[in-house]
């Protein structure tokens, strides 16, 4: 099998790269320490750098009635200690951490770390459950081409519209949608609360059903990769079972997909926030939202040290994992490059795409034709007609309106975020040793924080939104392009072309961007609706356009109330998001051309 | 190497089943509670507690909603004092009143004694920072005898007993009060109900507490749980979750059946806060077009579903007394026209903001929005949470707010909204308000001590403050309030100070 061929003699190598390993891994850990020591000062200067009095905050939190008089702003400065500035309180804070004490919550004044730790069993054991569901939906995703791909029927590349559909519903409403149906309606599992297990599967399949569908997505497309690799047509020769092939292909193709787990999946410990609160669970993406709008410090920066540290844990995890994967292939640079074949595309995928092309531009043009913001009171919430295509929303504003002249701000937006976002996740996903350390550092961070410290910074803007995703979104990125990265580095061409004298540029731009620059694109193109979503999400900021302008997060967010009396306000919007995820993922893998790569090999 | 990789698989794919049920056991370990206990009942409240429970802060109205804890006074349903630990009172002197205690008895066992209501009320004086009933007045309270306090103001405190209903004048058992300040209402208060257990900010677990004074109460205990989210809570009730679910978003009223549905007039009225100290609204022709364009009945059947009531003034149906006494507000201002309206603001943008913190408003300013650009004003909106944007509130930065503010605050007197909110040196003035009629108008209300004369002079400030056009009353809130047809007795009280009491029960 060539994924774990080594030679017999190769002793000294293995040495020599255990040697450098350690050296990277110090670096690596310097990194982490880094990254998490700059993510706290940041949060521990938040209070004095938003221009928001942290003691007119913390009364409010407290009281929502009291008069913010001087003398009782002057009461809570005092008893807080907030006169002796940031720094005094980091020490502190740090300095009581080995104790085991993390101080007191600066509004309830109870100690922090059992309201930290309780939250973050809720929210861990919630996200385990996600990830049940994340493996199961990704299973279902990829097992087509598995099945036919360890046949060697593979023939023609499918177009993942399934995969990009449902990487493109949105949590909340996912989540509005199970509680209403599954809760509600049938009774099936309660409808909020932290009860039990059965407590656990509606937000679970919430959480887990678009991570799935994103991770499944991406194992599909490089599934075929790997069976396009030569050892599988020798196993499929020799006459080794379809599931023998199939687990090895599995086995090649996850080691490169295991790294999005981080920022998909465990990153749902601190960043649920709406899940939590549609479902009432006491979770650490709930606390930490809280202390943050309260700017309760201490609770705050445990809830991010808590955080970071789990980033890391999980990180460093996912890398033993993809190590016990790949095996000393990896190490010692025997591994093959993992390339796409030139498969023919399917033809339905190309309609697919066509399709959603037509309607969306359909739904723009004749958007763009209505009036967005013209509020009929009257006409408020009315099914969709002749008059109104899509109904209106809880204002009477047409619904088709809304979204055509939504798009191009949205798209142009999400577009924009995500390009920066891939940008800097490929150039910190090759920065190997530092890039890994705060891949690992920023990834759980939910955007919320990150859009407190922009507001922090900036004030209230149109761009301090997109600003704020860009900071924390391009983790999953980074995390793929490392990944990635290290396998093309491992394989066997990079050595040949390292010995026939090629230079860094030409290495970089002949075989390292090619063999991560379709994958990371892929991702990013999955993840354009949920771009779209984190950037609405920050509007209670300040962020963002302000209402009345139409943006298609908003659509979806300020008619999710209605989502029971009038599911089409919310249909319209969250089709949009699918067509738009099912044309940007089939329409760029039909612009792509297959037989360059194969040259290249 | 394969069977390495094999076990991780392993382990990957069983440790979220075998951690899953394991901390989720103990996570639902408050729920020990439900099911089999007869008669509980079960209620969702809407704001999680943030202080312990502490009287002094916003957890406070839990415990007069779920009567764990009493004052010495209680407001009836006119807002008028009743007895509550205190069975009559009496004015000595402008500054001192005396209170007579009744016969009862603390949860931990102890007697209401005139020396622990001293002691509370001491307390409640001493806490840092003040609660705010408190803030207004400096009270010193004495031990007559055994069953009387003699309670003496700095300067005269015409509403005193009314004061004294607020829930953070709650009397609690001297051994509520802890010497690092914090006060802990479980098991130390005097009401029909004892909190037995609290979780954090998700549960809690009261039961009933026999030797109240009053009788026994009719349900053998409470169940709470904290559901912030509107939604969520309509849905805990739709589902049999929970029997009485407080606050239910105008948006999910319909989908409750009717049976369980309960308006009650609220004290909260929405209006449109006009920035009289800077920006353009200092133009009183300006604030007049702007009162004229906007028209707050648009809101009530479509933003609040039918659950609100077209404004009538500052003070809407849920205090009684308002109606009769209004007075007609005169020499208002010449509203500007369309056109001098933008000759007048040359092209300026009117800075509307709002709160994302009760949905309604969001909506409700976007309908405002298109009224007033009918009036010939340019609008921008500027919306987020209250946190985020109540300093630039204070500091004036915004020319329109569309607001929802309760008119009675914990003193259950109307006067002290009025002089925070539009008198010169008012804490919380975000019209920046500065009116020498008004003040003097407010000041006259404050002092007279008279209930039917007070009021009448309170209708009057009413009519000085928008006569400056500096507020436009918008709506009168409803509160919609879920209860499970198989319960009786829940109190529906627009003060939102009571919920369950003695009476409330499962059928």
């Amino acid at each position: 099998m060539s994924v774990t061929s080594v030679g017999a003699d190769a002793r000294p190598a293995q040495w020599r790269a255990g040697l450098g390993r350690l050296a990277a891994g110090s670096r690596a850990g310097l990194g982490r320490l880094a990254a998490g020591v700059a993510l706290l000062t940041a949060v521990a200067l938040l209070p004095w750098l938003s221009g928001n009095d942290p003691a007119l905050t913390v009364l409010r939190a407290r009281s929502a009635d009291q008069d913010p008089t001087p003398a009782q702003l002057a009461a809570v400065r005092e008893q807080l200690g907030l006169d002796e500035g940031p720094f005094t309180h980091l020490v502190h804070w740090l300095g009581g951490l080995p104790r085991g004490d993390a101080g007191t919550s600066w509004v309830s004044g109870e100690p922090v770390l059992p309201q930290v730790t309780a939250a973050f069993a809720v929210s861990f054991t919630l996200m385990l459950g996600a990830l049940v569901v994340t493996i199961a939906v990704a299973a279902l995703v990829s097992a087509r081409t598995l099945y036919l791909g360890s046949r060697r029927r593979l023939h023609r590349r499918r177009g993942a519209t399934g995969a990009a559909v449902l990487a493109a519903l949105p949590k909340f409403l996912l989540a509005s949608l199970l509680a209403t149906v599954c809760g509600v309606w049938l009774g099936w599992f309660p409808s909020s609360g932290w009860e039990g297990p059965s407590s656990m599967v509606l937000p679970a399949l919430a959480l887990g059903v678009p991570s799935g569908a994103m991770i499944g997505g991406l194992l599909d497309q490089a599934l075929p990769a790997a069976f396009h690799e030569p050892w599988a047509r020798t196993w499929h020769a020799y006459g080794f079972t379809s599931g023998h092939i199939a687990r090895h292909a599995l086995r090649r193709t996850l080691a490169g997909v295991l790294p999005q787990l981080l920022p998909t999946v465990v990153a749902l410990v601190g960043g649920a926030v709406a899940v939590e609160k549609i479902f009432n669970i006491p979770g650490l993406g709930r606390l930490a939202l809280d202390a943050a709008i309260a700017q309760d410090l201490p609770p705050l920066q445990t809830a991010t040290l808590v955080l970071i540290l789990l980033g890391i844990t999980a990180g460093l995890l996912i890398q033993a994992l993809r190590r016990a994967l790949l095996g000393p292939a990896l190490r010692d640079g025997a591994l093959p490059a993992l390339h796409a074949p030139a498969l023919p595309r399917r033809r339905s995928s190309r309609w697919a795409a066509g399709a959603c092309a037509i309607a969306l531009l359909t739904l723009v043009i004749a958007g763009l034709l209505r009036d967005p913001l013209h509020v009929d009171t009257a006409a408020r919430l009315l099914p969709p007609s002749a008059a109104h295509p899509l109904g209106t929303d809880s204002l009477g504003r047409d619904l088709l309106a809304r979204l055509g002249h939504g798009a191009l701000r949205t798209v142009g937006v999400a577009l924009a975020v995500t390009a920066v976002c891939t940008l800097t996740g490929l150039l910190l996903g090759m920065a190997t040793q530092v890039g890994a350390g705060l891949t690992e550092a920023v990834s759980t961070l939910p955007a919320v924080l990150a859009g407190l410290l922009t507001t922090a910074v900036t004030g209230p803007s149109v761009w301090g939104a997109a600003l704020a995703v860009c900071l924390v979104g391009w983790t999953p990125y980074a995390a793929q392009a490392a990944a990635l990265l290290e396998q093309e580095r491992a394989s066997g061409h990079m050595l040949a072309s390292l010995s026939i004298g090629a230079g860094r540029g030409y290495r970089l731009r002949r075989h390292l961007l090619p063999a991560v620059l379709p994958a990371v694109l892929r991702n990013a193109l999955l993840r354009l609706p949920t771009t779209v979503l984190v950037l609405a999400s920050l509007g209670f900021l300040g962020l963002g356009e302000q209402p009345p302008t139409a943006e298609w997060g908003r659509l979806l967010s300020e008619n999710q109330p209605y989502v029971e009396l009038a599911p089409w306000a919310v249909l319209g919007p969250a089709c949009a998001l699918v067509l738009l995820s099912v044309l940007a993922v089939s329409g760029t893998a039909s612009g792509r051309s297959g037989p360059r790569r194969t040259a290249d090999r | 190497m394969r069977t390495n990789s094999r076990a991780l698989f392993a382990a990957l794919a069983l440790t979220p089943l075998l951690a899953g049920c394991f901390v989720s056991g103990e996570g639902g370990s408050g729920a020990d509670a439900e099911g089999g206990s007869a008669g509980r009942l079960r209620v969702a409240l809407a704001v999680p507690p943030v202080q312990e429970l502490s009287p002094y802060s916003n957890d406070a109205t839990l415990l007069s909603k779920l009567s764990v804890a009493e004052g010495l006074t209680a407001l009836d349903k006119n807002g008028a004092a009743a007895p509550a630990l205190a069975t009559s009172w009496k004015q000595t002197n402008p500054t001192t009143w005396t209170f007579e205690l009744r016969k009862a008895t603390f949860q931990d066992g102890t007697p209401v004694t005139a020396e622990s209501v001293v002691n509370a009320l001491d307390h409640a004086d001493a806490a840092k920072p003040k609660p705010r009933v408190l803030s207004d007045v400096t009270l010193t309270a004495k031990v007559d005898d055994a069953d009387t306090v003699t309670i003496s103001t700095k300067a005269a405190d015409p509403v005193l007993p009314l004061r004294l209903a607020s829930p953070a004048l709650a009397i609690l058992s001297a051994k509520a009060y802890h010497k690092d300040g914090t006060v802990s209402p479980v098991g130390t208060g005097t009401g029909p109900f004892k909190i037995t257990k609290l979780t954090g900010k998700t549960e809690a677990s009261l039961d009933r507490y026999d030797g109240y004074w009053g009788g026994k109460a009719k349900a053998p205990g409470i169940d709470v749980t904290w559901i912030a989210d509107g939604t969520a809570r309509a849905n805990a009730l739709r589902s049999g979750d929970v029997d009485i679910a407080e606050w239910i978003p105008t948006a999910q009223a319909k989908l409750l059946d009717a049976k369980t549905r309960h308006e009650v007039p609220s004290v909260r009225t929405d209006s449109l806060i006009l920035n009289t100290g800077n920006g353009m609204f200092t133009d009183p022709a300006l604030r007049a077009a702007a009162r004229e364009a906007v028209d707050g009945s648009a809101l009530v059947d479509s933003v609040f579903g039918g659950y609100a009531d077209p404004a009538q003034g500052l003070f809407g149906p849920a205090v009684r007394w308002a109606a009769d006494k209004r007075v007609d507000v005169t020499g208002r201002a010449k509203a500007a026209t369309p056109a001098q309206v933008r000759s007048k603001t040359k092209g300026k943008v009117l800075r509307l903001a709002t709160i994302t913190n009760r949905a309604e408003l969001p909506e409700a300013a976007t309908v405002l929005q298109q009224q007033l650009e009918k009036a010939g004003f340019t609008v921008k909106q500027d919306v987020r949470e209250y946190t985020q944007m109540e300093a630039d509130l204070l500091a004036g930065k915004y020319d329109a707010l569309v607001f929802s503010r309760v008119t009675l605050l914990d003193t259950g007197d109307a006067v002290a909204y009025l002089a925070s909110d539009y008198k010169s040196d008012g804490v919380y003035n975000i019209a920046r308000l500065k009116d020498p009629k008004v003040d003097q108008a407010i000041k006259s209300a404050a002092e007279e001590s008279d209930t039917t004369k007070r009021q009448q002079k309170i209708m009057a400030a009413e009519a000085q403050i928008l006569r400056t056009d500096a507020v436009i009353p918008l709506v009168h809130e409803k509160v919609i309030q879920g209860i499970a047809t198989n319960v009786e007795g829940v109190l529906l009280d627009p003060r939102e100070r009571s919920l369950i009491d003695v009476d409330t029960r499962l059928k």
